[in-house]
C-alpha cells in the first residue's frame, strides 16, 4: 500500500529525512517512532502530498505522490499533528465542507457524517462550534474528517498527544478497529501506545531509519540475556557469591533492606529454576523471583543514544 | 466546479461570522452616507447624479477591500489549516479561486447596499441611467481588481495586519496617487502611470464612458493577481 524508496528531504543543508526506504502492506498498522525532530512529520507530509521530497520516491495506494498527487490525496485520510480546524465552524458544518472537498454528493455526505459521528463518538457535539470543544473532542473531529471518505490509507501524526488516559484508550480501540479495512500509519513518541496499537514499528532518528520490526523483535534485539529480580533473607555477600557461581550468570548487584537482600541478576539464560533450587538447598527464605523483560523504552533510548543495542552485555547499562 | 463553490461558501460563512465583515460593511455605508450628505447631492436644483459621492469611493476602497481579504490566506497559514486544504483533493487554483470569489461576492453585497441612493435619486430626479450603470460597472471592476490584489497580499504573509498593509499601501500608491502624479512625469513613467491610474479610469466610467481599454485593464490585472496568488501558494510547498 505504501512504498517509500530512498526518500530524502533537505531544508537547505540539513537533512530532515535522509535516504529512508520502507514498505507498509495493506491492512497493517505501522507505528512511526522517533524522538522529536527525527523526521516523522516530514515523512508523513511527503506521503500526504503536502510537500515534495528532495529526492527519492514514494507511492501510496499505487499512485506516485509527486506525479499523481490528486489520486493519492483522494485515497488518504490525514490527521496532522496540530489538528488544525476552523474554530468558527460547527462540527457538522465542518464535516460537510470536508465532505464536499472529498467529492461526496449530498446523500453520500450525510451517510458518511452519520458513520464517522458514530465511530468517533461525536454525537453530542455535532452542532457545537469547534472553538468551544475540548482538545479531546477536537482530535476526534480531526479523526472524523480523516475517515470521512473511507480512505484506503490513514496517516495519523501523533493522534493521541494531549488526550487524557480514557480518551487515549478509546482512540487506541478505534484505531485497532479500523485496521481491518484500512491501512494505518501513525507516528508517535509515546512508546506504550505504539506497542499496544501497532503490529510493526519503524524507528527514525535524525532523519535516518534505525530499526524496523515487530515490538517483540525490537525488544529482543537488546536482550540476548535476561534480568532476574530475587529477594531472599540471607547475608548479602554469601548469597551474591553463590549466585555468581551459577552457570550462565554474568553479573549480580545486591542491596539489603530490613534484613531482606534484593539482587539483580544478569544471566545469559533463564536461571530462575537454579536460583530456586539454590535457595531451597541453602534454606533461604525466598519472597520474590521475577524475570524482567526489556522494554521498548530501553530500546528506544539506546537507539537514540546512538548505541546499537544488539550486542549483549557490553551494550547494556 | 464543486470544489471552488465549497471553498467559496465556507469563506463567505467565515466573513459573515467574523466582526470584521460587519465592521467593513458598516464603515463603508457610513462613509458613503456621509459623502451623500456632505456633497449635498440631494439638494434641490442639482443635477441628479451620484458622481460626487462616488468620486471618493475608490480611495476608500483601497483601504477597505484589503480588510475583507486580509485573513483569507494569512489565517490559514497561521492556524495550520492550510495543511488540511493542501492535502485534500483540491487544486491550488481551485482554492484561490474559491477565496477570491468569496471576497468578490462580499464586495458586491456591500456595493449593492448603495443602490438605495440610486433608487432615491430615481424618485426625486431624472438621473442618466446609462451613466449610472457605467459607474457601477466601474465600481465592480475596481472591486474585482482590488480584491484580487488583496487576496494576493494575504497569500504573502501569515499575519493578517501585514496582509492588510501589503494590500492598501501599494493600491494607494499605484492606483490612486498615480492620478496626481501622471501629469508631472514624462516618457515611460507617464505611460506606466497612465495605465495604472485607477482613479482616472474610473473617472471615465463615472461619466458614462465604457472603453475596451478600461475594461481590459481591469480584467487583465485581476487575472494577473489571481495567477500570482496561485503561484505563491504553490511555491509554499517547495520550501
Amino acid at each position: 500500500m505504501i512504498e517509500v524508496r530512498n526518500l530524502s528531504k533537505y531544508y537547505g543543508n540539513r537533512a530532515a529525512v535522509d535516504d529512508i526506504s520502507f514498505d507498509v502492506r495493506a491492512g497493517e498498522i505501522v507505528g512511526f517512532l522517533g524522538p522529536n525532530g527525527a523526521g516523522k512529520t516530514t515523512t508523513l507530509r511527503i506521503l500526504t502530498c503536502y510537500m515534495p521530497a528532495t529526492s527519492g520516491s514514494a507511492r501510496v495506494a499505487g499512485y506516485d505522490v509527486l506525479t499523481e498527487s490528486m489520486k493519492v490525496r483522494s485515497a488518504v485520510g490525514y490527521l496532522p499533528e496540530s489538528v488544525p480546524l476552523y474554530h468558527e465552524m460547527r462540527v457538522r458544518e465542518y464535516l460537510r465542507f470536508r465532505g464536499k472537498l472529498r467529492g461526496l454528493d449530498r446523500a453520500a455526505r450525510e451517510t458518511a457524517i452519520a458513520s464517522v459521528t458514530d465511530k468517533c463518538w461525536l454525537g453530542d457535539v455535532l452542532d457545537r462550534p469547534i472553538g468551544q470543544l475540548s482538545k479531546g473532542y477536537r482530535q476526534r473531529v480531526g479523526l472524523a474528517d480523516a475517515l470521512l471518505h473511507n480512505p484506503k490509507v490513514l496517516i495519523l501524526d501523533e493522534p493521541t498527544v494531549g488526550l487524557d488516559p480514557t480518551q487515549i484508550r478509546e482512540t487506541r480501540t478505534l484505531i485497532r478497529a479500523l485496521a481491518a479495512d484500512h491501512t494505518v500509519i501513525l507516528s508517535s513518541h509515546i512508546l506504550p501506545e505504539v506497542e499496544a496499537t501497532c503490529q510493526r514499528i519503524i524507528m527514525i532518528h535524525n532523519g535516518k531509519l534505525v530499526a524496523q520490526g515487530t515490538p517483540k523483535e525490537l525488544r529482543e534485539r537488546i536482550t540476548s540475556e535476561t534480568n532476574l529480580i530475587v529477594e531472599v533473607r540471607a547475608p548479602e555477600a554469601a548469597v551474591a557469591d553463590h549466585i555468581r557461581r551459577l552457570n550462565g550468570v554474568t553479573d549480580v548487584q545486591a542491596a539489603t533492606h530490613d534484613g531482606w537482600c534484593r539482587l539483580t541478576v544478569a544471566a545469559r539464560r533463564d536461571v530462575r529454576e537454579d536460583v530456586f533450587n539454590l535457595a531451597v538447598a541453602q534454606h533461604w527464605a525466598l519472597r520474590e523471583l521475577r524475570r524482567e523483560v526489556a522494554s521498548l523504552e530501553e530500546f528506544f533510548v539506546k537507539m537514540v543514544a546512538g548505541a546499537r543495542g544488539h550486542n549483549g552485555p557490553a551494550a547494556r547499562d | 466546479m464543486r470544489n471552488i463553490q465549497a471553498v467559496m461558501q465556507r469563506e463567505l460563512l467565515a466573513l459573515f461570522y467574523s466582526p470584521i465583515g460587519y465592521i467593513v460593511i458598516a464603515g463603508f455605508l457610513l462613509i458613503t452616507g456621509v459623502s451623500v450628505w456632505w456633497t449635498d447631492t440631494f439638494a434641490p436644483g442639482k443635477p441628479a447624479t451620484l458622481r460626487e459621492v462616488f468620486f471618493w469611493t475608490p480611495w476608500i476602497l483601497t483601504v477597505i477591500v484589503p480588510a475583507i481579504s486580509m485573513r483569507m490566506l494569512s489565517e490559514e497559514y497561521r492556524s495550520g489549516t492550510i495543511e488540511t486544504l493542501m492535502t485534500a483533493p483540491l487544486s491550488d487554483f481551485q482554492m484561490v479561486m474559491g477565496k477570491y470569489l468569496a471576497a468578490l461576492v462580499f464586495y458586491l453585497v456591500m456595493l449593492a447596499t448603495t443602490l438605495l441612493y440610486v433608487v432615491l435619486m430615481g424618485f426625486y430626479g431624472d438621473p442618466d441611467w446609462g451613466a449610472t450603470a457605467a459607474t457601477y460597472l466601474g465600481l465592480v471592476l475596481i472591486g474585482a481588481l482590488f480584491s484580487a490584489f488583496s487576496v494576493f497580499a494575504s497569500s504573502l504573509t501569515a499575519n493578517q495586519v501585514v496582509a492588510w498593509i501589503l494590500g492598501w499601501v501599494p493600491l494607494l500608491l499605484f492606483a490612486c496617487l498615480a492620478f496626481f502624479v501622471v501629469r508631472q512625469v514624462e516618457g515611460v513613467w507617464r505611460q506606466v502611470f497612465q495605465q495604472v491610474n485607477v482613479i482616472g479610469r474610473f473617472d471615465d466610467f463615472s461619466k458614462g464612458l465604457i472603453t475596451t481599454d478600461g475594461v481590459t485593464f481591469f480584467v487583465g490585472a485581476t487575472a494577473l493577481f489571481v495567477f500570482l496568488t496561485v503561484k505563491v501558494v504553490e511555491s509554499r510547498r517547495w520550501r
